[in-house]
């Protein structure tokens, strides 16, 4: 079973925008993939609607199997908590620490103290900012504090990790470097979407590529055929068939 | 097996409510603490909106007090003939008291009624002339014996009058209910005004405090958007709001307290001056221990429902 996977998904806005339209895809367990087009081609949105953080207008929308657009929203909270997310902004506490920022979601989950020190440690090791933990968010570079985000989207191991233009904001250093803490992240089992338009970098990975534009999906390049522009699968421009 | 793993699996999640819970009651604490000066002032507000009702109802609980020391004027002045002499009075005396309505009949002499008299009226032998007193209650007082009869409560003092009227050697009777009846009406009539004012302060409570929590949500709001990205739960979001209305409405409801204790201390010594001048030793009692511990608690609730109020419309409002 995908752990993710959009049927005849659409969005609309109110005022007739189609942010999404038909789009369908299923994201495997452990895959890694990269989401690409222009701004306003329906990245967020998409990202958005997995974690419920916004509801499609039609089709379906599966996470492990279950239809989130028919969770309550009683239920809606739980699968937040399976799925990391990782925000362009950021979205951090700017008058909490370091740590306390990291241990949000596991304080959330009620998990015992010993264990939310252990954990948030071992998150903030993986991005590499133990040394920080006791600093102040607007104490930190823009590089760290998108690590801080990471480091709480994976604190409390979730299935899926979701990134918004993570290294929007970042030189390129920092960004292959975050680059490379993804890989390692998916090599360790974690099954990561991320959103980007930075399409050299990605071209370097070797990755599943979808691309939207005008809120539709036009390609779907899989790692099995990835030497070069000229294999990419080019989709129909009707409704995607992508199983 | 599968039994065993239930079990534990609730065990782990009633834990996981009560960290839960202890998280919320810290943070909400911490972000009072965070803030001193808006906390101090808000609860400053509400302990002086409620001591005001407090006070007011402790000023009548102390005029009530009092009025009870003035039973005695509820007693009825029996005034003998001039022609009657102690015998005839003591005699008077002992017959009232077998009458079943009477609780007690005293014989006041012309002596100590002229001394009550001058003590009552601030007269005595260190304001006037020297031996003028003692001359006059020795040789020309013109004070009657008197009889000072006190009735049996829930009887007809009237009727209770005329008969004492109907005796022989009964000079002048006199009953002065329309007093105490003005007293306590007017006594009824200010407990309900305090009780008007409790409802309306209270009221106020609730509404400053849910005031208060709707600015501090509205100051929080990215941080409940981040917890609710997070997996934060709507219970979860609001809990801690719902303990700083908590804490607000006991700690107001506390410095009131203070404040009227503080207001009695200062009252205390010019009362007392008071009390002497009426030769009576009056003292202010504070409310008594029940009626401060509901009315914290009371306010506590307040507190708790205000902000419930500020929480369920402000969420609604950043979720949508």
């Amino acid at each position: 079973m995908s752990l993710v996977s959009f049927e005849h998904v659409a969005k609309r806005y109110p005022g007739g925008v189609h942010a999404l339209n038909d789009v369908n895809f299923s994201l495997e367990r452990g895959e890694m993939a990269f989401l690409t087009g222009h701004s306003g081609a329906g990245k967020s949105t998409l990202l958005r609607l997995i974690a419920l953080l916004e509801r499609p207008s039609r089709g379906q929308v599966l996470f492990d199997g279950r239809n989130v657009t028919r969770l309550s929203r009683r239920q809606v909270p739980m699968l937040r908590r399976r799925v990391g997310v990782i925000f362009q902004d950021h979205k951090l506490l700017t008058d909490r620490k370091v740590f306390d920022n990291v241990a949000l979601p596991l304080l959330i989950a009620g998990l015992p103290w010993s264990e939310i020190k252990r954990r948030v440690r071992a998150a903030l090791d993986q991005v590499g900012l133990l040394a920080k933990e006791t600093m102040q968010v607007p104490g930190l570079s823009g590089g760290e504090q998108q690590r801080v985000g990471i480091a709480r989207a994976i604190v409390a191991k979730p299935s899926l990790l979701l990134a918004d233009e993570p290294t929007g904001n970042l030189d390129p250093e920092l960004s292959a470097e975050l680059m490379q803490l993804f890989c390692t992240l998916n090599e360790l089992g974690t099954t990561i979407l991320i959103a980007t338009h930075d399409i050299e970098q990605i071209r370097q990975l070797n990755r599943r590529r979808l691309e939207l534009k005008a809120g539709q999906i036009v390609r779907d390049q899989s790692t099995m055929h990835t030497n070069g522009d000229d294999q990419y699968e080019i989709l129909p421009s009707g409704p995607a068939s992508h199983e | 097996m599968s039994k065993e793993r239930s079990r534990t699996g609730l065990r782990s999640g009633s834990r996981a409510w009560l960290r839960r819970h202890a998280y919320s009651f810290f943070s909400s604490i911490g972000a009072l603490v965070r803030q001193p000066v808006v906390s101090m002032m808000t609860i400053s507000v509400l302990a002086i909106a409620l001591s005001l009702p407090l006070g007011l109802y402790t000023a009548l609980d102390n005029v009530r007090e009092l009025s009870r020391n003035w039973e005695r004027l509820d007693s009825i002045s029996v005034f003998l003939e001039p022609s009657q002499a102690e015998q005839d009075a003591r005699r008077l005396a002992s017959l009232l008291s077998t009458w079943p309505q009477v609780l007690s009949a005293d014989p006041i002499s012309p002596g100590m009624g002229m001394n009550e008299l001058a003590g009552q009226t601030g007269l005595d032998a260190n304001t006037i002339e020297p031996g003028w007193l003692a001359e006059l209650s020795a040789e020309a007082n013109p004070l009657p014996w008197t009889l000072e009869v006190s009735p049996l409560d829930d009887i007809d003092v009237a009727a209770l009058a005329e008969q004492i009227r109907q005796q022989a050697g009964v000079d002048l009777v006199i009953v002065d209910l329309a007093w105490l009846q003005r007293l306590d009406a007017l006594i009824q009539v200010f407990a309900r005004l305090v009780e008007l004012l409790g409802v309306l302060f209270g009221a106020a409570v609730l509404f400053v405090i849910a005031n208060n929590i709707r600015a501090d949500i509205q100051s929080r709001q990215e941080e409940i958007e981040v917890m609710a990205l997070v997996g934060a739960s709507t219970a979860y979001i609001r809990r801690p709001f719902l303990y700083s209305g908590l804490w607000m409405g006991l700690a107001g409801a506390t410095l009131a307290w203070a404040l009227l204790i503080g207001g009695l201390q200062l009252l205390q010594g010019p009362m007392q001056s008071l009390a002497v001048t009426y030769g009576s030793a009056a003292s202010l009692s504070a409310p008594p221990p029940v009626l401060t511990l509901s009315m914290i608690l009371g306010s506590g609730l307040l507190g708790i429902l205000g902000a419930a109020l500020a929480v369920n419309r402000q969420l609604a409002r950043i979720k949508s």
